[in-house]
């Protein structure tokens, strides 16, 4: 009896925390279907708001202008993290976990402290804001996600395959490409989205280093709800919010399966 | 600390080039076509405008936005940034000039800036029309909805009155709030006097209570469900509101008022300088200016092209009055370090409920 009733206050707790923290969610995906141009009533379903963004030529040039940051932060924040965390990994030498927490610093250090300390970096350089300083910005914080994912496979996985692949006249090259690299691949793959994932939701380090022809969506979005919060903000921040969680779903699956994977060998 | 500087310049410029090339040859074609970077507040243009502006100087115009003035400042003094045309609203021109950040615009190669009305040529925010333009403008009132409010407002003292407790909405923002108490009780709104500030603060205070809330975002949508029933708004949104629900209405008050401008300035070493003379002059072209203004519902200071706009549009209640009342509007200005006074007070009133 008691524990029936010790199960259902768990349940409505856990439902509560649920509905806390889905529920404004779930209220904005909702209005973006609402027929009316005011938040407040609603008067039926409607996709006209999407369709509306879809024309919006200043909508579409924040998504392009977000989606070119976003592909060259990821590729250059992946190639450069994944060496990052070979080299960490492999190498034995004094200050290792100093230099391990250095890196782990960027992504506590509060957002708006880097944004700031990047522009004035910049400016004290000379340097012009625009599209190239908003990707050097998110480069500099995607990477230590990327080298910690990857790093986290690395440690997961067997040294010794790559020893027995030189043991048996493999080049070094050829070990990274066919032992050392497929095994870490899933790793890889999820740090590249989840660089991706960073890149495409950042708004506040993007603030302060953005330039002419580079406001990203999150930018344009704020400047937007100073003219009346609109369904087609509403929208627009579904599309995003559905990109985002695909984008960590799949991150998510991909490290799962290579706990499995791992598990197995 | 020299050498580390430069060597770290160099090094980053070399990560720049590299980046750069990464972009593409999408933006190397683009440096061949001329370019003019617009940073403003977001849809202040019809988009066909821009087009018909690209087409016809054969250049690519960048929209870029900011939310508010003060992020508008913080990215010029940053220094970094190389726009063309900029959108500083009238106080912001002041501070602008003062600290050295605007060029002076030669009206020479903008004829039809002389278009604009006599009253928003000279300005107390920019005196003689050197550094700064009026693109948008408007006044700030008192918007009511006729179904709940039977007599219609005249005072800045009928939103005092206890019966609209709960219904009353004001303006997020400080200098708008004080400046319409100040005015109530026949002061300027750029007033630095303690005392009236204080004589302010104290009635504003006994306004709290009855107030729903202080909001310019989500303004129009709360008189448009009728959620609040009087309210200080600016005429432009006042324009929005009355569209979606006709029960609206909107006053100038006998005591005078607020009038606002945003305007369009050329910030100092802008690298497309004509281009941008150019664009200004295009905007206040009268057959472009219909096209624009009717799209972004905000008053045409444009003279030659009241004849052109769509009798709906020039006839509308609420953008009448505002150009029928300029007179009794105040610009607001920079206050200096006043307005240390004006946020201490804010802050204490906005916790009042």
């Amino acid at each position: 009896m008691q524990k029936t009733w010790r199960s259902a206050t768990l349940a409505a707790y856990t439902l509560a925390i649920l509905a806390f923290l889905y529920l404004p969610l779930l209220i904005l995906t909702l209005y973006s279907f609402n027929d009316s141009r005011i938040n407040a009533v609603w008067t039926g379903f409607t996709l006209k708001w999407y369709a509306s963004l879809m024309t919006n030529d200043r909508v579409l040039e924040a998504l392009t202008n977000s989606l070119i940051v976003a592909s060259i932060t990821t590729v250059v924040s992946t190639v450069m993290g994944t060496f990052a965390a070979l080299a960490l990994h492999r190498y034995q030498y004094r200050c290792r976990t100093f230099l391990n927490s250095l890196l782990y610093l960027p992504i506590l250090i509060p957002e708006i402290v880097m944004g700031l300390s990047l522009l004035i970096l910049f400016s004290q350089t000379g340097v012009p804001l625009g599209k190239p300083t908003l990707i050097i910005a998110h480069i500099t914080f995607c990477l230590s996600f990327v080298i910690i994912t990857v790093g986290a496979r690395l440690e997961g996985s067997r040294d010794d395959l790559e020893e027995a692949a030189g043991d048996l006249y493999a080049t070094p090259w050829q070990a990274f490409r066919y032992i050392t690299l497929p095994m870490i691949l899933p790793g890889i793959i999820a740090g590249a989205l989840m660089a991706f994932t960073l890149s495409i939701d950042d708004f506040v380090i993007s603030f302060f280093v953005a330039g002419p022809d580079s406001t990203t969506l999150p930018l344009y979005i704020y400047a937007m709800v100073k003219r009346g919060i609109s369904p087609q903000i509403n929208a627009l921040s579904t599309c995003m919010m559905t990109v985002t969680v695909s984008l960590v779903v799949i991150s998510q699956l991909l490290q799962m399966k290579s706990y499995h994977a791992s598990r197995k060998d | 600390m020299k050498k580390l500087r430069s060597l770290f310049t160099l090094s980053l410029s070399l990560f720049l080039l590299f980046a750069a090339g990464c972009g593409g040859s999408k933006d190397a074609k683009k440096e061949e076509a001329k370019v003019l970077n617009i940073f403003s507040w977001a849809d202040n243009f019809n988009p066909q405008v821009l087009k018909d502006f690209e087409k016809k100087y054969n250049c690519k115009v960048n929209y870029d936005v900011f939310a508010n003035n003060e992020e508008l400042l913080a990215k010029l003094q940053a220094g970094g940034s190389q726009y063309d045309v900029i959108q500083p609203s009238d106080y912001m021109v002041t501070t602008m000039t003062k600290l050295g950040l605007l060029e002076k615009l030669d009206k020479s190669k903008m004829p039809n800036t002389a278009n604009i009305m006599d009253k928003l040529q000279h300005t107390t925010f920019d005196p003689n029309g050197e550094y700064s333009v009026v693109y948008t403008w408007g006044m700030t009132g008192i918007v009511y909805n006729t179904k709940y409010i039977k007599t219609a407002p005249t005072s800045w003292n009928d939103l005092w009155n206890p019966e609209y407790k709960g219904r009353v909405i004001l303006l997020n923002d400080s200098r708008e709030v004080f400046g319409m108490a100040l005015k109530k009780h026949g002061h300027s709104n750029n007033s630095t006097d303690p005392a009236q500030i204080q004589e302010a603060f104290d009635d504003l205070k006994t306004l709290a209570p009855n107030v729903l809330a202080y909001d310019t975002d989500s303004i129009k949508q709360k008189f448009i469900a009728e959620e609040a029933w009087i309210g200080t708004m600016w005429s432009g949104d006042a324009y929005f509101t009355h569209k979606d629900n006709p029960d609206i209405a909107f006053v100038i008050p006998k005591e005078g008022t607020t009038v606002w401008a945003d305007t369009f300035a050329i910030p100092k070493g802008a690298k497309h300088k004509e281009l941008a003379e150019q664009f200004i002059n295009y905007l206040y072209d009268p057959e472009v200016s219909v096209k624009n203004y009717e799209y972004i519902g905000y008053n045409d200071p444009n003279t030659k092209a009241a004849s052109l706009h769509a009798k709906s549009f020039i006839e509308d209640p609420m953008l009448k009055t505002a150009v029928d009342q300029i007179d009794r509007g105040e610009w607001l200005t920079d206050i200096g370090d006043a307005i240390t006074l004006y946020d201490k007070d804010w802050t204490e009133l906005k916790t009042i409920k």
